[in-house]
């Protein structure tokens, strides 16, 4: 419909200009310098074409960090949901209201906690001396436990930090969801003789296939913005044990060497990845 | 096949007695229906027949096993409910599958049972569709067909057509009852509509919160219902309601009130001198009678409102102030503002106790 008035263009112009210089301006800038061999060390830089890239395949350290990120998402994301599924299901199947409420506020704690005040309470009860989820094990069998220095064990205790933040968030939503859903189906299911554990794995969840999706696409996204609780927790470490892709180039950009246009160049490869990856799955789930 | 007998069953929502002492025994093949006002509780008896609700008191068996404790799907019953209830995410052979494949019936069993049910109720053409994508006939005939296959021991109605346009309401009903019919399964049915509880029921269970009113055949229930409540709730158009006082002249009992007087054999009635009762008397029971002033068992007035039903119309006057309703033929009604007299038989005529509802009609004669 074409609008008699310019009133949706006036609304519209100011947050598009300020979007436009607070995101499009860095992107294009970002995919610019990418292509030259900036640092920050020196004023100028000259155009190199795809060597950053080039390089960025031959570096040990970004297919590192490449593994590290994959794992990171696949681990966030598949346990955020199954520990949200259960808890859900578990407050909905066994809570009496009150007490669906008090566990909403408590579940809700975590993900209103800063992330890095989170990742800071998590990195000292990980002490291994003075930690109070090591204590139990130096206890008893008097070695310390340092689950965030060892490379077996680091990603996935950073990882246990995300899944406590997010997946009592989204415990509440699946709970939330269930309460939405007409009784009926459930009990038809019921009186056919469905077990329990039937009725939500063949009733209920089918049944919120589609918010559960979104649920974990909001997830992934969230997943790819875990900078803050890394950097916190482990800064990478042990070695490069927990470096993700935006750890890795922020490093080699501003840490270590200000190399700016190689960094620039994870980035932009980092946004075409994720453009084209969420893009197919978005597609594929789709019903 | 199987009897269901309920025995002091009461259930109670914290200090709220929804169900008070229930006691009903249901033949093997008989077709029983739960009729009352909505929140009399018949649908929380159903439900807790199912297993769906707890008992908080008393005992149901089916037959001959107490069910108080089993789960509803330990029970033998199969439900169909009002909003139908189908898995919105299955196709309709899913939906009918879903019950048999939870029993662990084999794949081969499940189709021959599913095309023999798709057959009787004419869904073939539907089962690879999805609930949504099907009308609300169809749907509950899924739900039937849901209810079917699994060759329950009792079948459990919740106001199964409530849902429905009037027309396929009666296309249904005529479906359920060919049903039983056929299969001969132990029924309950719950529902609010009158019509429907005469025509399908073999026995009629008239609730009124959450106690029994009367049981009896659709015939016995119409005809000599037990209380004042029975008597307004069956039948329609609603029966006419007045207020009289008894008086004896010594051979019969005269009944007076407002404009009427009405004359009644004493072996009929068990009445008391003076008391204040209702009479009872259905518009359909009401004929023409020639005008004539103050002429006993009759009931004059001026046409009011003549309602067109069709055949008939329902011709209502003011007697004494109260309003009365009278089903003449069609071709013979008044027209408004004319005077109109009606009589009606004495074995028509109801008479309830003014204070507590009850029948007066005596015992012997009610035979």
């Amino acid at each position: 419909m074409k609008s008699r008035t310019s009133l949706p263009a006036v609304f519209l112009a100011p947050p598009l200009a300020i979007l436009a210089v607070l995101a499009f301006v860095p992107t294009a800038y970002a995919i610019y310098i990418s292509f030259r061999d900036r640092e920050l060390s020196r004023p100028d830089g000259s155009f190199v074409g795809l060597q950053n890239y080039l390089d960025l395949f031959s570096d040990r350290r970004f297919i590192n960090a490449v593994g590290v990120s994959l794992t990171w998402e696949v681990l966030t994301v598949t346990l955020t949901l199954l520990v949200a599924i259960a808890l859900g299901i578990l407050l909905f199947e066994f809570a009496s209201s009150r007490m669906r409420g008090v566990m909403t506020l408590l579940f809700l704690v975590p993900v209103i906690l800063p992330r890095v005040s989170a990742a800071f309470v998590w990195k000292f009860a990980f002490h291994p001396l003075y930690g109070i989820v090591t204590y139990p094990y130096k206890a008893i069998t008097g070695q310390p436990l340092d689950l965030l220095s060892s490379p077996a064990t680091a990603l996935m205790t950073v990882a246990l930090v995300d899944v406590w933040q997010w997946g009592l968030f989204f415990a509440v939503i699946v709970l939330k969801l269930l309460e939405t859903l007409p009784p009926q189906p459930f009990e038809a299911a019921r009186l056919d003789h469905a077990r329990p554990w039937e009725v939500y794995a063949y009733v209920a969840l089918p049944m919120l296939k589609a918010p559960l999706i979104s649920l974990a696409f909001i997830k992934m996204i969230e997943s790819l913005r875990a900078f803050d609780l890394i950097y916190v927790m482990t800064r990478g470490g042990p070695g490069i044990a927990t470096e993700t892709l935006d750890m890795y180039a922020f490093s080699q950009g501003f840490i270590e060497s200000g190399r700016i246009s190689y960094a620039s160049g994870m980035a932009v490869l980092m946004m075409l990845a994720t453009t084209v990856i969420f893009t197919v799955i978005w597609k594929r789930v789709k019903p | 096949m199987a009897h269901i007998v309920c025995s002091h069953v009461d259930k109670a929502y914290g200090a709220v007695n929804v169900i008070k002492d229930f006691n009903l025994e249901i033949d093997d093949h008989e077709f029983v229906v739960f009729l009352g006002p909505s929140g009399c509780g018949k649908s929380t008896l159903l439900r807790m027949i199912a297993g769906l609700e707890d008992i908080s008191g008393g005992e149901v068996s089916i037959a001959g096993r107490t069910v108080n404790d089993l789960e509803p799907r330990d029970r033998g019953v199969a439900m169909v409910f009002q909003n139908y209830a189908l898995y919105p995410h299955m196709t309709i052979y899913d939906n009918i599958a879903f019950g048999l494949k939870r029993m662990k019936v084999d794949k081969a069993e499940i189709d021959s049972r599913i095309k023999t049910v798709a057959a009787t109720l004419g869904l073939e053409p539907y089962l690879s569709r999805k609930p949504t994508e099907l009308s609300g006939g169809q749907q509950q005939r899924v739900a039937i067909a849901r209810a079917m296959i699994k060759t329950p021991r009792v079948f459990l109605f919740d106001e199964p057509l409530s849902n429905l346009d009037a027309k396929l309401r009666n296309h249904m009903r005529v479906e359920i009852a060919r049903l039983h019919q056929n299969l001969k399964t132990t029924t309950i049915y719950v529902t609010h509509d009158q019509l429907e509880a005469m025509t399908l029921a073999d026995r009629i269970v008239l609730m009124k919160g959450g106690a029994i009113e009367q049981v009896g055949t659709p015939a016995e229930i119409y005809e000599r219902p037990r209380t004042l409540f029975v008597a307004g709730f069956i039948g329609t158009p609603n029966m006419n309601i007045l207020d009289v006082t008894a008086r004896s002249d010594g051979q019969d009992w005269l009944l007076e009130g407002d404009g009427l007087r009405f004359r009644v054999d004493r072996n009929r009635f068990a009445l008391k001198e003076g008391h204040a009762y209702t009479l009872g008397v259905r518009p359909s029971s009401l004929s023409a009678a020639p005008l004539q002033d103050n002429r006993e068992n009759t009931l004059a007035g001026i046409t009011d409102l003549v309602e067109f039903h069709g055949d008939s119309a329902l011709v209502s006057f003011l007697v004494g102030g109260k309003e009365i309703g009278a089903l003449v033929p069609a071709s013979s009604r008044p027209k408004t503002g004319a005077p109109v007299a009606f009589s009606t038989s004495v074995e028509s005529l109801h008479l309830f106790d003014r204070s507590t509802g009850l029948s007066m009609l005596r015992m012997e004669s009610q035979a």
